[in-house]
């Protein structure tokens, strides 16, 4: 449960940098620890308490590798939400640069011009 | 059936092609984009004759049955959203052929459209959670890039502002997913909804939230739209007619139909929902639009109030809701697609989109006038165009369920839409100005935009039992089944 309490307080953080935070690069940290939290919370589905890897090792009965075996699924989900997180924060830097290149300043303040 | 991998896996193909030989060779990405994307048209075309005749086709990947394995299926319901869009991705990228020649890098330009393009297609065949989640972020994450393509400092502010609000959307989404994950055990949807009916009320309820906050920033309902105006004005002329006829519809408004119809069957309260966001999001979107600067922005509030109406008709339910839903989507993908490319026809020729540098092009321009004013009159909702059609429908449905409230309110949007178009055009095509001459676009411009309007023309005269037996069939689905009962059929 502590666990679950953890992610939540961290995902909240994640949307106060995003929010809240004027500067681009704090946004983009931001960013990058909402995609943490969710990785986390999809670990944590698959996880169990004095859990081995999924493998089965010789010698070990099926049984008692069905009960102690974490799930495998979640861990593969994440691999593919890990890269789709990589690929959003690299686009978001480069962004972030071209902003820099155009405006000279990373405040979000002096650079918006749209009204939304 | 291994056919209905090719929408997929063509436009991937497309990318890698043009990825890997547009230094050497420069002409050969808008031909290779262009190509592709009619061979995926020909391979949609070729699976209709199958979804109609069997009910559906469903593929397990790598033989691996459900629930372990990924499958993917293409019912009626998906085939018409599958139709639409191929039918008018390789109109988009006609146009674009000469559009994009201004950019230095056009080819990532081609690179990019076709991993949007692979992305919608593979939402619309992909019959697991997870699976529906990447390709949403590989069309998404192309998509952030595409309205920053010209590099301009608006652009990149606007696509800022959307890949964080997508994003939020996106792990709304992800987190969903990892509850049902959690609860369940399994992501294949039709299991889950097997699964769903004995699960817990309140942890459903909160799952439905996620997904239904999710996906309306995706379709830009209401409190969720205000990233949309930005991006979708600002992005080249072809991008926006990709996020705003198709891209909004197909990652927001497909799943959200699948969600409130099929999945989450146990709840017809989440109509209510679809219902309400709807109706703010018309509202909302056609005040907003009646006052703005640019053609594009009035364009792009204009599909805020319009996505609002197939959320309403979705959200009012029963034959002619779910009806006026489909062909609502169906006419304004067609309707607004072809604006977004009026637009950039204007823009290619002058250089801008602001309303008060934009006079007399009705003896300038007269074709795109012609067809500009054939979108506009279609998306206000005048017979004979397409959108008269869907909305007269999804008004015979509130009438229908007794909502007069609903059905008095689509009327006065209706004509709040007439009226702003008939203001823009007014001030931009008929507006008297002294030695003007003929000023005409060339023939790969004009020819996209006059194939969109006779199709939006005949398909509102044609509206006749034949196009009418497909689209039962997909109401039919929305109606009766759950996406249970929809594979086990």
């Amino acid at each position: 449960m502590i666990v679950y309490i953890a992610i939540s307080i961290m995902f909240f953080v994640g949307i106060y940098g995003m929010m809240v935070k004027k500067n681009i690069i704090k946004m983009i940290i931001g960013v990058n620890i909402i995609g943490y939290a969710v990785n986390l919370f999809f670990i944590v589905i698959g996880y169990k308490n004095g859990g081995i890897p999924p493998i089965l090792i010789s010698g070990m009965g099926i049984k008692e590798f069905v009960e102690k075996a974490v799930n495998p699924l979640p861990q593969a989900l994440v691999l593919t939400s890990i890269v789709i997180d990589l690929s959003i924060i690299c686009f978001l830097a480069s962004l972030s640069i071209r902003i820099y290149e155009k405006y000279g300043t990373f405040d979000l303040e002096k650079i918006r011009r749209l009204k939304g | 059936m291994s056919l209905i991998v090719f929408p997929v896996i063509l436009y991937l193909l497309s990318a890698f092609l043009i990825a890997l030989l547009w230094k050497k060779y420069k002409k050969i990405s808008s031909i290779a984009c262009f190509s592709f994307s009619v061979l995926t048209l020909i391979s949609v075309i070729l699976l209709g004759r199958y979804v109609f005749e069997n009910g559906k086709i469903i593929y397990f990947i790598g033989g691996w049955e459900i629930p372990i394995g990924i499958a993917l299926m293409v019912d009626p319901l998906s085939f018409v959203f599958l139709l639409v869009l191929n039918f008018i991705l390789p109109i988009i990228c006609w146009f674009s052929i000469s559009y994009m020649e201004k950019y230095v890098k056009s080819s990532y330009f081609y690179i990019l459209f076709s991993l949007v393009s692979a992305g919608l297609n593979g939402i619309l065949i992909s019959m697991d959670f997870f699976n529906i989640y990447v390709f949403l972020e590989i069309s998404s994450i192309s998509s952030y890039i595409l309205v920053a393509f010209g590099l301009k400092t608006e652009q990149l502010e606007a696509s800022l502002k959307y890949t964080i609000l997508g994003f939020i959307g996106s792990t709304f989404i992800l987190v969903a997913i990892g509850l049902i994950l959690g609860k369940t055990g399994t992501l294949n949807i039709a299991d889950f909804t097997s699964v769903a009916v004995e699960m817990n009320k309140i942890q459903l309820w909160f799952i439905l939230g996620l997904f239904i906050s999710g996906f309306a920033l995706k379709t830009a309902l209401f409190p969720f739209h205000f990233w949309l105006p930005d991006a979708h004005s600002l992005a080249p002329s072809p991008v926006s007619a990709i996020l705003s006829g198709l891209f909004i519809k197909i990652t927001g408004f497909y799943p959200l139909i699948r969600i409130v119809t099929n999945i989450f069957i146990m709840f017809p309260e989440s109509k209510f929902i679809m219902m309400a966001l709807g109706l703010a999001s018309m509202i909302f979107g056609a005040l907003m639009a009646i006052d703005q600067i640019d053609i594009k922005r009035t364009y792009a509030y204009s599909s805020i109030s319009q996505i609002g109406y197939c959320a309403l008709a979705l959200g009012i339910g029963g034959y002619y809701g779910y009806l006026g839903a489909i062909l609502h989507f169906v006419f304004h993908s067609l309707s607004k697609s072809l604006l977004f490319l009026n637009s950039g026809a204007i823009e290619y020729k002058y250089g801008t989109t602001k309303i008060d540098d934009l006079k007399g092009l009705n003896d300038k321009m007269p074709y795109t006038t012609a067809t500009g004013s054939i979108g506009m009159f279609s998306v206000a909702g005048v017979p004979p165009f397409g959108c008269f059609w869907s909305k007269i429908i999804i008004i015979i449905a509130a009438v229908k369920s007794h909502f007069y409230g609903i059905a008095f309110i689509c009327v006065i949007v209706s004509i709040i839409t007439l009226g702003y178009f008939l203001k823009l055009q007014r001030k931009i095509f008929y507006s008297k100005v002294e030695n003007s001459e003929v000023n005409e676009n060339g023939f790969n411009i004009l020819m996209p935009m006059v194939l969109l309007s006779i199709f939006i023309f005949l398909s509102g005269i044609i509206f006749s039992p034949n196009i009418k037996f497909y689209v039962d069939k997909a109401v039919e689905i929305m109606e009766n089944f759950s996406y249970f009962q929809i594979m086990e059929k």
